[in-house]
Parts: C-alpha cells; structure tokens; sequence
C-alpha cells in the first residue's frame, strides 16, 4: 500500500485459509479489518469485551496491553489464546479465531477483498 | 424521600494509570482520593459529594457495583424492608465500608448487578461553589463533563427458557424502590416481551436503563454535557486523545439525547449526551419502541442498529 510503508508480516486464518498484511506495531484485529469481511466484530478494542477471541497457532505475538481474564483464563492463555485487539505481530502468524469471531469466517472467503488483503495465499511476505 | 439520583459508578480497569488518565484528560473528571488498596475515586466538576466515580485494580473489566443517593438515612432502613419484602436479601454495610461515605444497603438486582443505596458521602462542594457562581471553572479538561448521569445495564434475557431480567428489574425497581418507568422496547410476535426499559426518579428521561442480553455486564455509563456542540468538543477530544470511539456524534430516538458512545482503556464503554430530552414526570405517558423501529430509537439518524451497540459490552 502506497500510504503505509510499515513493516508488516503475513497473518493467515486457520479456518479459511486467507491472510493479510499486518504491520508489526498494529493490532492483529485492525489488520484483520483489512479483510474487509463483513461482520467482523470490532468491539472496545481494549481486551474488555472479548469479542476478538484467536489461538495462536504459530507465530510469535507481542502484547499491546492487558487482556480480561473474564475472557481469556489462564489455562486458555497457556494454550495461546488471547484477544486480537491487544497482541501484534512480531513474525508471521498462523491464527485460528474463536468464539464470535467465528461466525464471519464461517462463510467462504469474500471474493473481492482488499487490494492488499487477499484470498488464500501465501507469498504476501514478500512486498510488505 | 427515597432515592434521588445515581451517586456513584464502581469499575474494574486493568491498568490503574491508563484508566485514571482516560477519565481525567477525556471525561473531565479530577482524582480527589486513593485508597490504601490503590483504589482511585474521582468526581466532575459539577459534581458536590467526594466522588461519583471508583477505579479499582482488576484482571478484567467491567462494573464493581452502581449506587444511588438516598435523602435520608432513614430511608435505608424503610427501603430495605421493601426491597426485602420484595424478596431480595440485603445487606446492610456499616458507614467506612467505602470511605467518605455513610452505611450502604447492597443488594442484587434480578439480573445479578450489585446495587448500593447510601445517604451520606462527604460534601466538597462543585468547582464553582455556591456563592455568586461563575457557570463554568476555568481550567477544565477534555469533555469537561458536568456529572455522572446514568447507566445502562445489558441484564440476561433468553425468552424461550422464560428468563426475563429487564422484565424483573423493572418490576423490583418499580415495586421496591419506587423509580417510574419513562420508555420501553416491546418484541417478539405479539410485541409483549419487555427487551429494554429506561427508568428515572428525577426529571430526566433515565436514571437507569436495561437492556437484555445472552449475560448481564455493564452496557456504559453516561456523563453530562450542555449542548451538541460541546458533545462535538468531546468527540475532538477523544480524536485528540486516539480513544476508541463506538458511535460518533448522532441522536437517540428513545430519549432524545445526542450521544457519543466510546470506550474506556480497559474497554468500558462510556457516553458523553447532551440534552435533557423531555420533562420525565409519573404521569407522562410511557414511550413505547417497537422491535421494527428499534433502530430509530437507538440511533435516530441511520434507524440502523451497529452490530457492536448490542454485542459488545463488559
């Protein structure tokens, strides 16, 4: 993208197989917007609400701030789960979504997305 | 007699400094005491009792409990026979419970949320004082809100198990502690299930309002400005401040106020409206939404419902 010369890395949906370019200071949530999915829930945006639910798969994410326990327990922690909103990227990352962030990936991935956000791929590394 | 108006708000933040800076650079608000355990509470301008707002350190977000100011403190003792009449336990907290601030008759709402009633707090008077006031103090900050004005409180409704708890709250807020009901949203196909109440015991449309939702938590609490244009001063301010905002500057059908919706930086939603909407009085005829026009009495403008207005809450 002309306007953002930041780096990013690859992020790709486990259930859908898409993925986009993140920058590596944005939340995993704002580069998933980028998607242009409809219905994806943006919600406080502060790890409050817990509507952003992703397990990690691989890939290494760096913390943006506290996460509520109401949403995410320890156990769940360990196994790599968080809220999208508050964790960026420090590597690419392979992410499976949870609970109300399901539902806009239940579908088949949108046909027209996003110039920079794609369908299934995985050769965006390069350009970012 | 009986109760007056919302005293005060208790919320879970996650980062003590993040959420004290959000309320005092953005709302307005100013820190007047910290307690030993690191609770902060704080109050607007307008404001005369020691605070309306507590800020307690916490793994998750959310609301602690909401009290509201009686006029006497023998009103304690006659709301809690009714409140128990009602079948609800109560406790009653010896005065010091919360510093400041007199014995507190706690109790839970049917929908779960914990709600105090207290008569005294310690007075420190608004920023203006009583004497030949000047209507606004210099040095304000951000929104510069006048005070806490009410809350909303998404409560567990799930029709077809026969759970209810706006129908419920509504009923015990009636029954039990005298609040008049000024607006509701009927749904469903006979357009009989209460899904949504706004409740008042001064002049202004709400006092409280309820909201039906898979699980209780706290929707937002809502401070008081002047005018449209100071609640566009506000949305600069958030702007200003990259604070997340939820709905920008629009007007609400159901009590007519003009709102901002935004979050706190432990994602506790907050209003900032202006507008006192309409004289609410018991004799004024209840407002009543249907489940077709919902949206235009949420948001007047679009008359579409956001998706995040109703999901998302703490």
């Amino acid at each position: 993208m002309i306007f953002d010369s930041r780096p990013k890395v690859n992020v790709c949906v486990a259930q859908t197989g898409e993925s986009y370019p993140c920058a590596t200071t944005e939340s995993l949530l704002r580069g998933m917007l980028k998607l242009g999915r409809k219905g994806i829930p943006a919600g406080c945006v502060n790890g409050g609400c817990g509507v952003c639910k992703v397990r990690i798969v691989e890939g290494t994410v760096t913390s943006l701030g506290p996460v509520s326990r109401a949403h995410v327990s320890v156990d769940e922690e360990c196994r790599g789960i968080t809220l999208a909103c508050r964790v960026a990227p420090a590597t690419a990352v392979h992410l499976q979504v949870l609970g109300k962030l399901e539902k806009p990936f239940s579908t088949a991935p949108a046909t027209v997305a996003g110039e920079s956000a794609t369908l299934p791929t995985r050769q965006q590394q390069g350009d970012m | 007699m009986g109760v007056m108006r919302i005293g005060h708000a208790s919320l879970k933040v996650m980062d003590m400094a993040a959420a004290v800076k959000h309320y005092e650079n953005v709302l307005g608000l100013k820190t007047t005491m910290v307690d030993k355990a690191g609770n902060a509470y704080l109050k607007c301008w307008d404001e005369w009792d020691k605070y309306s707002l507590i800020l307690t350190p916490s793994d998750q977000a959310g609301l602690n409990h909401v009290a509201y100011k009686v006029e006497k403190e023998a009103d304690l003792d006659t709301l809690q026979r009714s409140v128990e009449a009602w079948g609800v336990k109560t406790t009653m907290l010896p005065e010091g419970t919360l510093p400041s601030t007199g014995r507190m008759l706690k109790f839970n709402l049917p929908s779960g949320h914990e709600m105090r009633l207290y008569a005294m707090k310690e007075y420190v008077g608004t920023e203006v004082g009583t004497q030949n006031p000047d209507p606004w103090p210099d040095g304000l900050k951000g929104a510069g809100a006048h005070w806490l004005d009410h809350l909303l409180l998404m409560c567990e409704m799930n029709p077809p198990e026969g759970i209810n708890t706006v129908a419920d709250n509504t009923r015990f807020m009636i029954e039990a502690l005298d609040f008049f009901l000024t607006e509701q949203v009927l749904v469903g196909p006979n357009g009989d299930i209460q899904a949504a109440t706004w409740m008042s015991r001064t002049t202004t449309p709400h006092d409280i309002a309820f909201v039906g939702g898979p699980k209780s938590g706290l929707h937002h609490i809502a401070y008081f400005l002047d005018s449209w244009h100071d609640v566009l001063k506000a949305a600069d301010v958030m702007a200003k401040n990259k604070v997340k905002i939820d709905v920008a500057p629009t007007r609400h059908g159901i009590t007519r106020g003009e709102t901002i919706y935004f979050f706190d930086p432990s994602g506790n939603r907050n209003e900032t409206f202006a507008g006192l909407g309409y004289l609410a009085q018991r004799d004024r005829p209840v407002t009543t939404w249907s489940e077709d026009k919902l949206g235009s009495g949420i948001f007047y403008h679009t008359g579409e419902l956001v998706a995040s207005f109703t999901d998302v809450y703490t």
